[in-house]
C-alpha cells in the first residue's frame, strides 16, 4: 500500500463517510427514477416523473408489513441486512472525495462479498415463505451469480494489475483527476467486462427485467416478491444504492476527473457536479442500452459472462505479457 | 499435560468396555465421555502452550530398538494440529453426551463412546509422531478406528459398502505412504519425518509424487475422492464431524511436514499441488450441489475445501520457488488457516445436520423443510455454519479465502508469464467456487429449515437436547471470533515470526455494521410504520399453500446443472404408458433424471474390470491344475524371487 501517502486526519474521514452515505442514500433512488424515464421517453411515453421512486419509497415506509405465515426470521431480518451491506459498501466505493492514505477499509474483495453477504440473504428470504415464484428468483440469481463472481474478480484482478493495488481508495488517490484510459487503452476493454457486471448485478436487461412481474423473466423482483411496506422499501433502496455504487465505479475508474484528494468547499462542489454529469450521461446509456437489447435466455447468458471475462483476460495477458 | 490427555482418552475408550454389561453401564459411559472431554481440553491448553511459547514435547512411548519405536515429538506445526483436534474433539464430546443415548442397544452405546475416544487418541498420536514407523503406526490406528466407526451401523448393506469402500482406499493410502516412506528410508538411512536434501531429482521427485498421492488419498483430493460421499452419510454424526473437521486435516498435516522443510521444492511440484487444488475445490462444489443427501453434500464439500487448501500449499510452493518469501507465507498461512476454520465450520455443519437427521429420521432434504420452527437454535447454528463455508465476511471462512485470494492477486510478481496466467485461471476458479458454494448452502439451509415442511418425519421434529446444542454454539462461537477478531489474531502471528499480514480490519467492520444497524433502526423508528401483519403467502390467488408448490433442493439447483450439463451430463429417462392405441391418453408413468458419475464410471470402474480381468485369468488357471502343481508353482515362484533378489544385490 502507499505508505508514503498523507494520512488523513479524522476530520477529512468524518467528511468523507457522511458524504458517501448521504450522497449514496440521496442520489441512488433518483437515478433508477431516470433510467426509467429514459426507457419511456424511448417508447414514446411520458413515463413516471424524475421523483416518483421517491414518492415510492415514502409511500412503502407509511405502509404496514404482511409477513407469511410460513415465513421465519430470516425474513424479518434479510432487509435489515441488505441495507446495512450496502450502506457500508457505500463506504468503500468514493464517490467525489478521496481522502488520502485512507485504506482502512476499500478492499475490492471485502467490497465484494459485503454484496454477497446482501445476496446470501436476500436469496433465502426469497424462499422463506415458500411460494414458488421466490424459489425460482433465489435460485436463477445464485445460478447467475455463480458465474458472474469470477468475472468480477477478473475484472477487479486486471484493476488491480494495471494499479497495482487491491484498494479502491489507492486505484483512486491514483487517478483522481486524470483520464486514465488516455494512457492505459486496455482500459476499455475491461470497461466493457465492468459494465457487464453492472447489468447483471443490477439485474437490468439483458440478464433481468426489472420493470416485469412476468414468472418467465423475473428474478430480481421474485425474490422480493413476498417482501411489502417497510421492508420492500429497504430492499427497493439497498437496489438502488447497490446500482449507484457500481455505477459510481465504473465511471470513477474510467473518468475520474470529478474526483478530488483535498479537503476543500470550491473543489468539492465542483467536484460533485462533474460526478453527478458523468452518472447522469452513464444513467442515459444504460436507458438507451436496456431500451435496445431483448432479454437473452436465462442459459444463454454464460456467453455473454464469457465475453465479459475474455475481455478482462486479454486486458491482463497484455499488461503480462507485453 | 499432554500425557495427561493422551491418559484420559485412553482410560476414556477403556471404561466403556470394561463396565459394558451390568448396572454402572450408563455411569460409566458418562464418566468416559467426561474424561474425553478433559483430555480433548488439556489437548487444547496444552497445544496453546506450545504455540505460544514454543514449549516443545519430545518423549519416547516405547522404544523397541534403537531405531524401531513409538516416539513423539510435538513442534509448531504438531502443536498447532493438536489445538485443532482438540478444538474440534470438545464440542464433539459435549454432543455425544446425548448423542450416543440414541442408539438402540446398550453395546453399540458403549461401542461408541470407546471407538470415539479411541479415535481422538490415534489423531492425537499421528499428528505428534516423531518418526515415520510411529507415524506408520499411529496413521493404521486412525485409519482402524475410523474404519470401524464407519461400520458401525454394520447391519445396513450400504454402510458395509462404504466401509468396504473406504478401507480399500485408506490402504491404497498407506501403500503409497509406505512406498515414499521405503524410498526416504532407502535413500537416507533415517526414519525421520523428512526428504532428505541429497536426493536426485527424479528421486525425490518420486517421493513428492507418492506422498502427495497418498496424502491426498486420505484428504479426498479429487481424483481420490470417491470414499468421502461414501462414508459420510454411513458414519453417525459426531464421527463425519471428526472425520472430516480433523482426520482429512491429518494428511494435511503429513503433506506440510514433509514439504515445508524441504529446501529445494522443483517448480512443478507447486503447479501439480495447486492444480489438483483448484480441480478438487471447483468439481467437489459442482457436484456438492446436485446432492440431496444432507450429509453427502457436506462431504462433497470437504472436497471442496480440501482442494483450497491444497490451493494454499501450491501457492507456498509455487512462491517458495521464486523466492518470494512474503507470498508464500501468505499462502502458507491461508492453507493453515483455512484447515483450522473449515475443521470448525464443517463439523459445526455436520453436528447440526446430526441433530436434524436424528430428530427427522431423513437425511434427504428434500423430504426436509420449515424445520425452523420446530428446531430455532439448530438452524441458526446451521446457518453460521453456512455463511462462514460460503467465505462470507465476517466470519472465519472468509478470511482464509480473502488470504488466497490476495496471494492469487499477487501473482504479478512471479517471473513467469505462463504461471502468472495460470495463477489468473485458479483466482476465477476460486471465485466460482466460493459463489457456488454460495448458492449450494442458500439450496441446503433453505430447504432443511425454510418454507413448509414436506414430509410427516420433518413435521414431528423437535429441537435437539441441550449438550447436542451446545457443542454446536461452541463451534457457532468459534467460527464468529476467528473472523471477526482475524486481524488481531494475525498481528500476534506476524509479530512472532516477524510477517506482516495485510488482511481488512473484520472487528471494526462489524462495529461500522452495527452501528449502521441501529442508525437504520432509530431512523425507521420515526419515519416509518412498525404496523406488521401476518398474512398468508401470495400465490396467484391460490386458495391454500401446500408444500407441493415450493420450490424443492433439486428444482433449486436447476439452472446451475443445466450451465454445466457438460460436467453433469443429464440423462433423462422417461418411461409413459397410455390407455390408448393412438397414445393420446396418458395414464401413469416414471420420469427419472441421472447424472454421470464421472470418476465412478471413467475412472474407477474401468480400473476395477481390468483387475477382475487378471485375476479371473489366473483363477482359471488355478482351477485347472490340481494341488500338486499349485505347490509347485509357489516354489517355482519363491525360486524366482531368490534367484532375482540374489541378482539385484
Amino acid at each position: 500500500m502507499s505508505a508514503a501517502a498523507p494520512v488523513s486526519s479524522g476530520w477529512a474521514i468524518a467528511v468523507y463517510c457522511v458524504l458517501n452515505l448521504a450522497l449514496s442514500v440521496a442520489l441512488a433512488p433518483f437515478f433508477m427514477s431516470l433510467i426509467k424515464k429514459v426507457k419511456a421517453r424511448v417508447q414514446r411515453r411520458e413515463g413516471p416523473g424524475i421523483f416518483q421512486s421517491y414518492y415510492n419509497l415514502a409511500k412503502l415506509f407509511k405502509k404496514e408489513v404482511v409477513y407469511s405465515s410460513n415465513s421465519s426470521f430470516i425474513m424479518r431480518i434479510a432487509p435489515y441486512v441488505n441495507v446495512v451491506c450496502l450502506l457500508t459498501a457505500a463506504l468503500f466505493v468514493p464517490l467525489v472525495f478521496v481522502p488520502a492514505g485512507f485504506s482502512g477499509v476499500g478492499n475490492i474483495i471485502l467490497f465484494l462479498y459485503l454484496l454477497a453477504l446482501a445476496k446470501f440473504f436476500m436469496a433465502l428470504a426469497g424462499l422463506d415463505a415458500g411460494s414458488a415464484f421466490g424459489g425460482m428468483g433465489s435460485s436463477r440469481e445464485m445460478a447467475i451469480s455463480s458465474i458472474i463472481e469470477p468475472v468480477a474478480m477478473i475484472v477487479f484482478a486486471s484493476l488491480a494489475f494495471s494499479f497495482h493495488s487491491l484498494n479502491l481508495f489507492d486505484i483512486f488517490s491514483q487517478v483522481a483527476g486524470s483520464v486514465p484510459f488516455l494512457s492505459r487503452p486496455t482500459l476499455l476493454l475491461v470497461g466493457i467486462s465492468m459494465f457487464i457486471v453492472l447489468i447483471t448485478e443490477t439485474a437490468r436487461i439483458p440478464v433481468d427485467n426489472p420493470e416485469t412481474h412476468l414468472e418467465l423473466t423475473m428474478v430480481h423482483e421474485a425474490m422480493v416478491l413476498e417482501q411489502s411496506g417497510r421492508n420492500l422499501a429497504l430492499m427497493e433502496i439497498s437496489a438502488a444504492i447497490k446500482q449507484l455504487l457500481l455505477m459510481a465505479l465504473l465511471v470513477n475508474v474510467f473518468l475520474p476527473i470529478g474526483l478530488v484528494v483535498d479537503l476543500a468547499a470550491l473543489p468539492l462542489v465542483a467536484a460533485l457536479s462533474i460526478f453527478f454529469i458523468e452518472m447522469v450521461i452513464l444513467a442515459v446509456f444504460i436507458g438507451f442500452f436496456e431500451s435496445y437489447c431483448t432479454k437473452l435466455r436465462l442459459f444463454r447468458l454464460p456467453t455473454m459472462f464469457l465475453i465479459a471475462y475474455f475481455l478482462s483476460f486479454v486486458t491482463i495477458l497484455l499488461e503480462v505479457l507485453v | 499435560m499432554y500425557i495427561g490427555a493422551l491418559v484420559c482418552l485412553l482410560c476414556a475408550s477403556l471404561l466403556p468396555l470394561i463396565f459394558s454389561v451390568g448396572p454402572l453401564q450408563r455411569f460409566a459411559r458418562k464418566v468416559a465421555l467426561a474424561l474425553a472431554a478433559v483430555g480433548a481440553l488439556s489437548a487444547i491448553l496444552f497445544a496453546i502452550r506450545v504455540l505460544l511459547y514454543e514449549d516443545m514435547l519430545r518423549l519416547d512411548l516405547l522404544r523397541i530398538s534403537s531405531i524401531v519405536g513409538l516416539s513423539v515429538d510435538i513442534d509448531l506445526l504438531a502443536g498447532f494440529f493438536v489445538f485443532i483436534i482438540g478444538i474440534v474433539a470438545l464440542p464433539v464430546v459435549i454432543y455425544s453426551f446425548s448423542y450416543s443415548e440414541h442408539f438402540q442397544s446398550g453395546m453399540s452405546k458403549n461401542l461408541f463412546v470407546s471407538l470415539m475416544s479411541f479415535f481422538i487418541l490415534s489423531l492425537v498420536l499421528v499428528v505428534s509422531a516423531s518418526d515415520m514407523f510411529s507415524f506408520l503406526f499411529f496413521w493404521e490406528l486412525m485409519s482402524v478406528s475410523s474404519f470401524l466407526l464407519v461400520m458401525f451401523d454394520y447391519h445396513s448393506p450400504k454402510c458395509r459398502k462404504a466401509g468396504l469402500f473406504y478401507f480399500v482406499m485408506t490402504q491404497l493410502s498407506t501403500a503409497f505412504l509406505l512406498l515414499a516412506f521405503l524410498v526416504i528410508y532407502s535413500a537416507g538411512g533415517s526414519l525421520s519425518l523428512a526428504i532428505p536434501p541429497s536426493l536426485s531429482p527424479w528421486i525425490s521427485g518420486l517421493v513428492f509424487l507418492s506422498l502427495m498421492f497418498g496424502f491426498g488419498t486420505k484428504a479426498g483430493v479429487i481424483p481420490f475422492h470417491k470414499w468421502l460421499p461414501y462414508a459420510h452419510p454411513a458414519s453417525p454424526s459426531p464421527i463425519s464431524a471428526l472425520m472430516s473437521g480433523v482426520m482429512i486435516k491429518v494428511a494435511v498435516y503429513g503433506l506440510l511436514r514433509f514439504l515445508i522443510p524441504f529446501q529445494s521444492p522443483s517448480l512443478w511440484w507447486g503447479v501439480v499441488v495447486l492444480v489438483f487444488g483448484t480441480v478438487s475445490a471447483w468439481l467437489g462444489v459442482i457436484y456438492a450441489l446436485k446432492e440431496h443427501d444432507l450429509k453427502r453434500l457436506l462431504a462433497y464439500h470437504s472436497i471442496e475445501n480440501i482442494g483450497i487448501i491444497w490451493m494454499g500449499i501450491g501457492l507456498f510452493l509455487v512462491f517458495s520457488f521464486f523466492h518470494l518469501t512474503a507470498l508464500a507465507y501468505l499462502g502458507l498461512a491461508a492453507a493453515l488457516f483455512h484447515t483450522l476454520n473449515h475443521a470448525i465450520f464443517k463439523s459445526l455443519l455436520f453436528l447440526s445436520a446430526g441433530g436434524v437427521i436424528q430428530s427427522a429420521h431423513t437425511q434427504n432434504i428434500e423430504e426436509l423443510g420449515g424445520l425452523v420452527k420446530t428446531m430455532p437454535f439448530s438452524a441458526v447454528f446451521f446457518l453460521v455454519g453456512a455463511v462462514a463455508i460460503s467465505a462470507i465476511p465476517p466470519l472465519n471462512g472468509f478470511v482464509s479465502e480473502f488470504m488466497l485470494f490476495q496471494a492469487l492477486f499477487s501473482s504479478n510478481q512471479v517471473g513467469d508469464p505462463w504461471l502468472q496466467v495460470l495463477l489468473l485461471v485458479c483466482l476465477s476458479f476460486l471465485a466460482m467456487t466460493s459463489a457456488l458454494a454460495a448458492a449450494c448452502f442458500v439450496k441446503a439451509f433453505a430447504s432443511v429449515f425454510l418454507a413448509l415442511p414436506r414430509s410427516d418425519e420433518a413435521r414431528s421434529a423437535s429441537e435437539v437436547p441441550f449438550p447436542m446444542l451446545a457443542g454446536q454454539a461452541i463451534l457457532a462461537l468459534l467460527c464468529v471470533v476467528f473472523g471477526v477478531f482475524s486481524l488481531q489474531l494475525f498481528s500476534l502471528v506476524g509479530q512472532r515470526f516477524g510477517i506482516g499480514f495485510d488482511l481488512p480490519d473484520l472487528l471494526s467492520l462489524t462495529a461500522v455494521m452495527i452501528v449502521i444497524c441501529f442508525a437504520v433502526l432509530l431512523l425507521l423508528r420515526f419515519f416509518a410504520s412498525s404496523r406488521t401483519r401476518v398474512g398468508e403467502t401470495w400465490g396467484c390467488g391460490m386458495s391454500r399453500q401446500t408444500p407441493k408448490m415450493e420450490y424443492t433442493a433439486s428444482g433449486f439447483s436447476q439452472p446451475i446443472v443445466e450451465i454445466f450439463s457438460f460436467i453433469y451430463r443429464p440423462k433423462k429417462v422417461n418411461s409413459r404408458s397410455y390407455h390408448d392405441s393412438c397414445q393420446a391418453d396418458f395414464s401413469e408413468g416414471e420420469a427419472e433424471i441421472h447424472m454421470l458419475k464421472f470418476f465412478e464410471e471413467y475412472v474407477y470402474l474401468p480400473l476395477a474390470r481390468v483387475i477382475r480381468l487378471v485375476s479371473s485369468w489366473f483363477y482359471r488357471w488355478q482351477n485347472v491344475v490340481d494341488i500338486d502343481s499349485f505347490v509347485f508353482f509357489g516354489f517355482l515362484s519363491i525360486l524366482a524371487l531368490i534367484v532375482i533378489t540374489g541378482v539385484w544385490a
